[in-house]
């Protein structure tokens, strides 16, 4: 009878019994060592490409994975020493901006100029762009009294006291450095030993500091 | 083969083995991520006072998180660029850099999803959409995108026919004389906003750092301009709250007599000083009880106090007092109202008269007499 | 050990074989369903939108679970059920524990469908729902896998054949998977993206390590049996299972590629996928080589038709899926629709379609009824037809939307005007293709439960006399 009269009931009882498929693949199983006729070509060309893929992936993978790194590789720029010595100027005034926006700009204003009256400014001040050692004092022990910027008279109101807030030595040079060379100021920068060495040397310094003092500490500084 | 415990042995050592290598393998890189500075010292430790990143999300944005979970925005949207071998995402202006791992090690859901119906969302806070914007989108995104098949959600949002406070223009008209269609955003909308502007990648990290595309002009920016959007973030606000937190903002920097000097401790950025002085930004007594709020900024606060799990210790002179100048009703309601809406922050407006309120139940008070947090907690749990 | 005959085992799977299969219809009725709503979102977004319950997110997770676990789960019981018992020649036991945990099982994800739907999902890929409806899943599945694997251990001849292999690791591998992903997603849950590795890794397993095996196993067991001649080169199988089992594992995490995670899980991933070729060829050597030997048998008997038709299709689209794992076009297609195209080519081309053909040749031996040749025939050519639509527009649709978003200049919602027209195509495709199981499932219950109305029209006859 031809496959095409058959009903579907047909077929599937013309089909293999399941105890006949069992067994006829286990059968199948036990000689698959034994060659037979077609048995051998097939393995040699998966074989064959099994070994060619093989040889891909590991090359895809040694090129991929990166040596089982967490981060993701980075182009390695080789910087010439004057490069360096830019990017580390560079990150160590732009933390010093960050601080001054924290710390000092409330009353000092972001762009230097304080408040006519009150707040000293800080751009073009003989008392920010002559000796760092000066802002660096006032910074660890704070001002007090009046003195003279750019001219004109500040008054005792408003002590500078930084020295309430613990501040450490590379976070004053960092802040020092952005104030010495921001807004037109053309000052060169203050190191973090530096600040340790001031620090030290007032270590025994209760009060704040005066005007007057700062400036006998730093005669030629104002000596205009 | 033939033995079925040999056989479940052999199975499960295939998963095991995968299972090691990507969890166990893994999870040990992951272990000690931490958030980092952007850049490291010669000696790879991370410079002393530097913000470290990813920073946390604010509370609100991680309770818009589970809404944008909830809702199945992670099907169409994705929250990850590739690196710039494997995709073009940082070209078409989606981030400028690739995310790395470290970019969501704070996140208690990371959503990267795997489908982009809808453009990649790792970003989004960075790409200059308003709140208005956001919340329009949310509403019905085909009144901002023609075409766009991203699902409305009106759902979230109190719709009305008539201009009330608050309430935000949905209609296609931009007029708000002819428009009929007014929206009040929901609670979950805001957090969903709020999320959605949480989500930038715009800090560099020591492994990974900015990307510089040559194609200066950013698409998204375009596409922005092209829908007409404004890019001031006080538009999105009704006037009587842009006005609010404008003459807050004045107050709180003031240091002027007249003023409330906030900033001179709190500090512009309101983040304060450890130990000292507490936070504002996402701090939890300014986003937590109005009432407590308002007690401490009339008759300040003193002695220890925890806030956000930190312990703080100092002195808060109140504005109330008779001494220097005190702040009236208005203006304790704008300063406040302005704090609790500034950086990292975004809860209701504080009235004039929900201060009046307070003021009149302390009547009996001394202005002189400051809170302390014992004082305000036994307050609290009496209620 | 006594030999049962095949009708007696048939009588004995009867019961639960029909509890399985009549709720997998209503399941997969129920995916198609929302497979049409969320289609249906996609080309008018205002469709449903103003009710929360109907989020396009929400309603294309709950089919993904829906057709994962409902209609996969419960057809995996029941043709396993019946492949196991009669390769093993020995009768199914314990119904009423298999009927009560196949209750369970159907009862938990009904519960946890509505979690999603009512907004309480997990961000973890086909892990979405609740937590609490795990636990229910999680044992009534242990139960029924057990008393699958005792009609197993009971079997007469003890070395195995290449169906056990496969149906039999499936079952294995289903908790060990879930147990594995639950440990990490939520006991000792990972930080950061670790838990997107996971929850990616789990999601695609379950596809390669649940669903195809089974599929696979009911190819290797119906395509001789109808035959009536073992599989050609038998000797490759037992290679093909054990790539399978090596390398899926291993090759499910290359759709992470580029993303923010370590570069080597990728890396293996991808490597690993394209070595999936070999377990590919080897499935699709031993069927078509057995299978075009007496291609008219296949084609006279509609069942093997269906088979045949998915082990094409698992075929050619595993080749496709293999090309786009390659890096160099993952770049374009990876978060496009092509993922689409991979998920419904496994779950409606491949799985379902054998799924069919299994259902359509063991019901008349366990019921005893045929279902009519005509109704049959209508599934199949609506099925082909349905399934080339959606897989081809998902396909040129997935190519489309790659290719143009990889354009910077082009904005996005350019990129996705130019993919709508695909989407329209897949609506219908998705309805044709809920139409051509609503006649399946509509015969499938007739063949099984009994009409409740029959006695009815007695009562009424007599009535009326």
């Amino acid at each position: 009878m031809s496959i095409e009269k058959m009903s579907s009931e047909e077929i599937r009882s013309s089909g293999m019994k399941d105890d006949k498929l069992v067994d006829e693949h286990v059968r199948l199983n036990e000689i698959k060592h034994e060659p037979t006729k077609g048995f051998l070509q097939a393995p040699l060309i998966f074989v064959f490409v099994f070994g060619c893929l093989i040889f891909v992936c590991s090359i895809q993978l040694a090129h991929t994975t990166n040596d089982f790194a967490l981060h993701p590789p980075e182009e390695i720029i080789e910087l010439t020493p004057d490069e360096k010595e830019a990017l580390r100027i560079e990150r160590k005034i732009s933390s010093g901006e960050k601080i001054f926006a924290a710390r000092c700009a409330s009353c000092h204003q972001t762009n230097g100029l304080g408040i006519v009256g009150q707040y000293p400014p800080l751009a073009g001040s003989e008392w920010v762009t002559s000796d760092p050692g000066i802002i660096t004092n006032i910074i660890l022990k704070g001002l007090k009294g009046e003195i003279v910027v750019k001219g004109e008279t500040y008054g005792t109101t408003a002590a500078v006291n930084m020295a309430a807030v613990a501040i450490n030595d590379s976070e004053i040079a960092n802040v020092v450095s952005y104030v010495r060379q921001a807004w037109g100021n053309n000052a060169e920068e203050i190191f973090e030993d530096e600040v340790a060495s001031i620090r030290a040397d007032s270590a025994e310094k209760q009060d704040q500091w005066t005007g007057d003092q700062i400036i006998s500490m730093y005669p030629e500084s104002f000596a205009k | 083969m033939n033995n079925i415990f040999k056989f479940a042995i052999y199975i499960f050592l295939t998963l095991a083995f995968a299972w090691l290598a990507f969890f166990v393998g893994a999870k040990n890189q992951y272990g000690d991520l931490e958030p980092t500075s952007q850049y490291l010292e010669e000696n790879n430790s991370i410079p002393k006072g530097a913000d470290l990143f990813p920073q946390s999300m604010p509370g609100v944005a991680q309770l818009g998180a589970k809404e944008y979970l909830s809702l199945g925005c992670v099907t169409c949207h994705t929250q990850q660029v590739r690196t710039i071998d494997a995709g073009f995402d940082v070209e078409r202006g989606w981030g400028k850099r690739p995310s790395v791992p470290r970019d969501y090690i704070l996140q208690k859901e990371v959503l990267l999803g795997h489908n982009r119906v809808g453009p990649d969302l790792a970003n989004i806070g960075l790409r200059g959409y308003t709140r208005e914007w956001l919340h329009k989108h949310l509403f019905n995104p085909q009144i901002l995108v023609e075409g766009s098949i991203c699902q409305p959600s009106p759902f979230l949002y109190d719709i009305s026919n008539e201009r009330s406070s608050g309430a935000i223009n949905a209609d296609n008209k931009a007029d708000d004389n002819v428009s009929t269609i007014f929206i009040k955003p929901s609670l979950r909308a805001n957090r969903i906003v709020s999320y959605l502007q949480s989500l930038k990648q715009d800090y560099e990290l020591p492994e990974m750092s900015f990307i510089e595309t040559q194609d200066e002009d950013d698409t998204e920016d375009i596409k922005l301009a092209e829908v007409g959007t404004a890019k001031d973030d006080q538009v999105g606000l009704p006037t009587w709250l842009a006005d609010q937190i404008a003459s807050g903002k004045e107050i709180y920097s003031k240091i002027t007599p007249g003023g409330g000097m906030c900033v001179a401790c709190h500090l512009p950025n309101g983040l304060g000083q450890p130990g000292a002085i507490p936070p504002l930004d996402r701090s939890d007594w300014v986003l937590g009880d109005k009432e407590r709020l308002i007690k401490i900024s009339i008759h300040g606060l003193m002695g220890e106090v925890v806030v956000n799990e930190e312990k703080y210790v100092g002195v808060m002179q109140g504005f109330g007092q008779p001494l220097g100048s005190p702040l009236n009703d208005q203006q304790i309601a704008d300063v406040l109202t302005y704090i609790r809406n500034e950086w990292g922050n975004s809860v209701s407006a504080i009235s004039p008269e929900e201060v009046k309120a307070v003021r009149d139940s302390e009547k009996d008070r001394e202005l002189t007499a400051m809170w302390t947090e014992a004082e305000l907690q036994k307050e609290n749990s009496s209620d | 050990m006594k030999k049962t005959s095949e009708q007696q085992i048939d009588q004995s799977a009867k019961f639960a074989f029909s509890f399985f299969v009549a709720s997998a219809g209503l399941w997969l009725l129920a995916a198609a369903l929302l497979a049409y709503i969320a289609a249906a979102k996609l080309t008018d977004p205002l469709f449903l939108s103003s009710w929360e319950f109907f989020t396009y997110g929400k309603i294309k997770i709950s089919q993904a679970n829906a057709f994962v676990y409902g209609w996969g789960g419960n057809s995996i019981f029941a043709v396993s059920l019946w492949i196991v018992a009669r390769l093993s020649q020995s009768p199914v036991r314990g119904t009423i524990f298999l009927i009560f945990a196949g209750s369970m099982w159907n009862l938990a994800i009904t519960f946890g469908l509505l979690g999603i739907l009512d907004g309480h999902m997990l961000g973890h890929e086909l892990l979405e729902m609740p937590k609490e409806v795990w636990p229910a899943l999680f044992i009534s599945y242990l139960i029924i896998a057990f008393l699958i694997l005792v009609v197993f251990r009971s079997r007469r001849q003890s070395v195995t054949i290449a169906p056990q292999w496969f149906i039999v690791a499936a079952l294995i591998w289903f908790p060990c998977l879930f147990l594995f992903a639950w440990n990490g997603l939520e006991i000792n849950a990972g930080r950061g993206t670790l838990q997107s590795i996971l929850s990616m890794w789990f999601g695609q397993n379950i596809i390669w390590l649940w669903l195809t095996p089974v599929a696979l196993g009911c190819a290797y067991y119906i395509i001789p049996s109808v035959l009536n001649r073992p599989i050609d080169k038998y000797y490759l199988a037992i290679f093909g299972f054990w790539c399978i089992a090596g390398l899926a594992p291993w090759s499910v995490v290359h759709h992470l590629e580029g993303g923010p995670v370590p570069m080597w899980v990728p890396a293996i991933g991808t490597v690993m996928s394209i070595a999936m070729v070999f377990p590919i060829a080897v499935a699709s050597t031993n069927f078509h080589a057995t299978a075009f030997k007496d291609i008219s048998r296949v084609w006279n008997y509609l069942p093997l038709r269906f088979v045949i038709f998915g082990t094409l299709s698992y075929t050619i689209s595993s080749y496709i899926g293999v090309i786009f794992s390659v890096p160099a076009v993952a770049k374009l297609t990876q978060f496009s629709i092509i993922n689409e195209f991979h998920f419904n080519q496994r779950v409606y081309g491949f799985f379902s379609m054998i799924i069919f053909g299994m259902v359509y040749h063991i019901l008349p031996q366990v019921t005893g009824k045929e279902i009519g040749t005509a109704a049959k025939n209508f599934h199949f050519w609506t099925s082909a037809l349905g399934v080339f639509a959606l897989l081809l527009a998902y396909l040129i649709g997935g190519l489309t939307h790659g290719v143009l978003a990889q354009q910077p200049s082009l904005a996005w919602i350019n990129v996705i005007e130019s993919v709508k027209p695909y989407f329209l195509i897949t609506e219908f495709a998705f309805l044709i293709l809920g139409f051509s199981q609503l006649v399946f499932v509509l015969n499938l219950w007739k063949v099984i439960v009994p009409n409740p109305f029959s006695c009815c029209e007695k009562n009424l006859e007599q009535k009326t006399a």
